[in-house]
């Protein structure tokens, strides 16, 4: 039971902070700038106020390269760890001039030549250019989607912790799932069981969609009443600890075999073979070979991507088969690996699981995996 | 108990509720006009609530985290009366928004290399060369590809932020609603506080009940802070003022607790704001009613200027004349904000900006403005609460309607 807001745990932040300090100095970055919160909570490991939705660029924490220093944006202590000082403690401004007054602050700004940041705004690429005049910006994002690429073993329990959680939350939207329901209400149980666990931070709000049998990735309103033969798909998503945890489900309360018919055994097989295709070493692109060789469409949603902060390695989508040419899958990456089929006049059965890829093959991290559950 | 404001209310200014297609075409032709105004040919947004904003399309915002891989991004061209949108979610017909077919378009990964190349390429079937583009948010990726916007890009933020400053009719009554949903949760949560219930039972029952109400999605982890008595005995913080707003954890709330609390949802493209005090399982003590009494002075000024005209510093120094010279409200905030697509928008009152831009700023009627004023006794705790309210050419209509209570 948490009662108080720590930081993450020691050794974490350090391992985290050494790898990026790694990179920044292998790409010779004296400044890292970040803006996204999952970046900001990897380096600094304080856990701050959750916001939904995506938020435009502006620093939110501050890494120096030569001195280790980290800088946030944070108006009290409450959940800083000791080596962020009072003194690397900023208030939350709404004026330009004091952010430059910040971010020229910084013991070893005079210096730096290179300063990374992970967003940009036209507004806040002039404040940066302004604050750093004779320093090159470039591509922090790039960077950090690097570093966070293979996930360390305590990193891999914090996710196991998310997916739990999002687990047992999804369990009880299942256990409201009924003829008359919807899709809204259905969201709305499964935020209140995730809240009752003792975490209250989503990362989707659109738990439970009646896949429309009409149009391929498409769903019916959120407020229609489920009928006992609709195809409903569940996506359960949690962020605890500053990790990710999401699995999606199709559940059909007529049963999903008799109302998916041989559509289920389609996504068993192609299922099959995107799990086959999670080998470390393996290009990613077995993954999209996997649709092609099911005879099934290309999705337009990545077919895998990293699971850990949001934003991870790799982002194996169709729609950027170069991008997915240039990846390899590695031991320590975990992925949410996506199975989609669809069918006119049935709708979609669509499962997703989260996988952790180890040099002995591929591990479901959930408790009740959508294939393994059913058999 | 004392009533909320609405007991104030004048008149039936507001429509009963939305017409979202004609929220959707006033919206458009605003963005434009405002386009042509700042000779901009095109605009690329990739910014959740500006992209909803320009579109008029409405899907669950989710964790910042899942941005690079189902952003939607919108294009909005000014001699084209649709919008253009790029989503990889084809969800329900809210998101397509009445969007013709051959201006929806597959997903942009504006982060990526590769994602930018098809996008531009994408762009180049409607945009011509020649344009002048602006964008809101600007990807690494996107200045290394050196296309469209330059060195130095034209912010298209600026065309948002001066679109949506005036609510439209249906807008305002698409935001009450967004209000109406959270107070009906709130009146859920507030059945439920007792001594021994946790902080985030409270957030379970919030969370459940708006999604019952209609609910689009929940915006901030909602707030249930207990309020120390002395700012010593809260957190350090950097302007030695007092911290709030402090995390939500599982810790049980006792017999007499002063809570703070603060939440706000999405509805329709609209996000709420609601702030009260609550005192756990008990009456307010003499002290605290007698905060609250300063506290409801201190908005009875305020809101004795307020009306279009009226500048930020005629707030900011009607509150602080009642507050008896300090200001009355946090340091590190406002005492007021703006609310719309965004849960704190412009304008600014008494922020960090500075008295300057305070005295300038001149309100304008169709302006929503969330009012904050804190009364604090350092060793006695305080009292806080946040009210919306619109402005109009001779004052203000009340947006919110929930009791005081237990005050």
């Amino acid at each position: 039971m948490t009662t108080e807001i720590l930081p993450d745990d020691a050794a974490l932040r350090a391992a985290r902070r050494e790898r990026v300090l790694a990179q920044m100095e292998a790409a010779g970055i004296d400044i890292l700038i970040t803006g996204r919160e999952a970046n900001a909570r990897y380096i600094a490991g304080v856990p701050r106020l959750w916001l939904n939705g995506s938020r435009p660029f502006g620093p939110g924490c501050i890494y120096v390269r030569e001195t280790g220093d980290i800088h946030l944006v944070q108006t009290w202590d409450e959940g800083v760890p000791p080596d962020i000082p009072h003194e690397h403690l900023h208030g939350i401004t709404f004026n330009g001039a004091n952010t430059v007054k910040m971010l020229q602050g910084v013991h070893g700004a005079d210096a730096a030549r290179t300063v990374a940041t992970d967003g940009l705004m036209p507004s806040t690429a002039r404040l940066i250019r302004t604050a750093y005049p004779n320093a090159e910006l470039v591509d922090g994002e790039q960077l950090l989607r690097e570093v966070r690429r293979i996930k360390l073993p305590e990193e891999i329990d914090a996710i196991r912790v998310a997916i739990g959680i999002a687990e047992r939350a999804l369990a009880a939207a299942e256990q409201a799932f009924a003829v008359g329901v919807t899709g809204r209400q259905l969201t709305g149980v499964f935020m209140e069981a995730m809240a009752e666990e003792g975490i209250t931070t989503p990362t989707t709000q659109d738990v439970a969609r009646i896949s429309s049998r009409t149009e391929a990735w498409a769903n019916v309103s959120r407020d229609t009443a489920i009928a006992a033969d609709d195809l409903v798909s569940f996506d359960a998503g949690v962020l605890a600890g500053g990790y990710i945890g999401e699995v999606g489900r199709t559940r059909c309360l007529n049963g999903l075999a008799s109302a998916a018919g041989s559509l289920l055994d389609t996504w068993d097989e192609l299922w099959d073979r995107l799990v086959n295709a999670c080998r470390a070493g393996a290009p990613a692109t077995d993954l999209l070979d996997a649709y092609d060789a099911s005879g099934l469409p290309a999705p337009p949603t990545p077919v895998a991507r990293g699971l850990g902060h949001g934003n991870d390695l790799p982002l194996v989508s169709h729609a950027l088969p170069k991008t997915a040419a240039e990846q390899k899958l590695e031991a320590g990456m975990v992925l949410a690996l996506t199975g989609y089929v669809w069918q006119e006049g049935v709708g979609a059965v669509y499962g997703q699981e989260p996988v952790l890829i180890t040099d002995s093959g591929p591990t479901l991290l959930s408790a009740n995996p959508f294939r393994e559950a059913r058999s | 108990m004392t009533p909320g404001l609405m007991s104030a209310a004048s008149g039936n200014r507001i429509p009963p509720s939305p017409d979202f297609e004609r929220m959707r075409a006033d919206r458009t032709a605003r963005v434009r006009e405002v386009m042509r105004e700042q000779g901009l040919d095109a605009i690329v947004l990739l910014g959740n609530t500006n992209v909803s904003y320009a579109t008029g399309a409405i899907w669950p915002l989710a964790d910042a985290g899942r941005v690079n891989f189902e952003q939607p991004v919108a294009v909005v061209l000014a001699d084209d009366e649709s919008p253009h949108l790029f989503s990889p979610i084809r969800s329900d017909e809210r998101l397509r928004a009445g969007i013709p077919n051959d201006h929806l378009h597959g997903p942009a990964h504006l982060d990526f290399d590769e994602g930018v190349e098809i996008f531009l390429s994408r762009l180049a079937d409607f945009v011509p060369g020649t344009a002048t583009v602006a964008i809101d948010e600007w990807t690494h990726a996107l200045r290394r590809s050196g296309s469209l916007i330059g060195e130095v890009p034209k912010d298209a933020g600026k065309v948002i932020s001066k679109a949506k400053l005036i609510k439209t009719p249906d807008e305002v009554s698409a935001m009450r609603e967004a209000l109406r949903i959270t107070e009906q949760a709130i009146g859920e949560v507030q059945k439920r506080l007792a001594p021994g219930v946790r902080q985030t039972e409270l957030t379970a029952t919030f969370l459940r009940t708006i999604f019952d109400a209609g609910a689009d999605a929940n915006i901030l982890d909602p707030i249930w802070q207990i309020m120390p008595d002395r700012i010593e005995d809260g957190p350090w913080t950097t302007t030695g003022g007092l911290a709030c707003p402090l995390l939500t954890t599982e810790r049980e709330v006792v017999k007499g607790d002063v809570l703070w609390v603060d939440m706000g949802i999405s509805y329709g493209g609209f996000q709420s704001d609601f702030g009260r005090t609550w005192i756990v399982g008990d009456e307010p003590s003499a002290v605290q009613r007698a905060q609250f009494e300063k506290w409801r002075a201190i908005m009875a000024a305020v809101l004795g200027k307020l009306r279009a005209g009226a500048t930020c510093a005629d707030l900011t120094a009607a509150a602080i004349e009642v507050a008896g010279g300090g200001k009355p409200w946090m340091d590190h905030f406002y005492l007021g904000h703006g609310l719309g697509i965004d849960s704190a928008e412009m304008p600014f009152v008494g922020s960090d900006i500075g008295p300057e831009f305070d005295a300038s700023y001149v309100l304008e009627a169709g302006m929503l403005l969330v009012l904050e004023p804190i009364v604090w006794e350092n060793g006695q705790c305080g009292y806080r609460s946040e009210e919306v309210l619109l402005i109009t050419e001779d004052g203000w209509e009340p947006m919110t309607d929930y009791p005081y209570d237990p005050f």
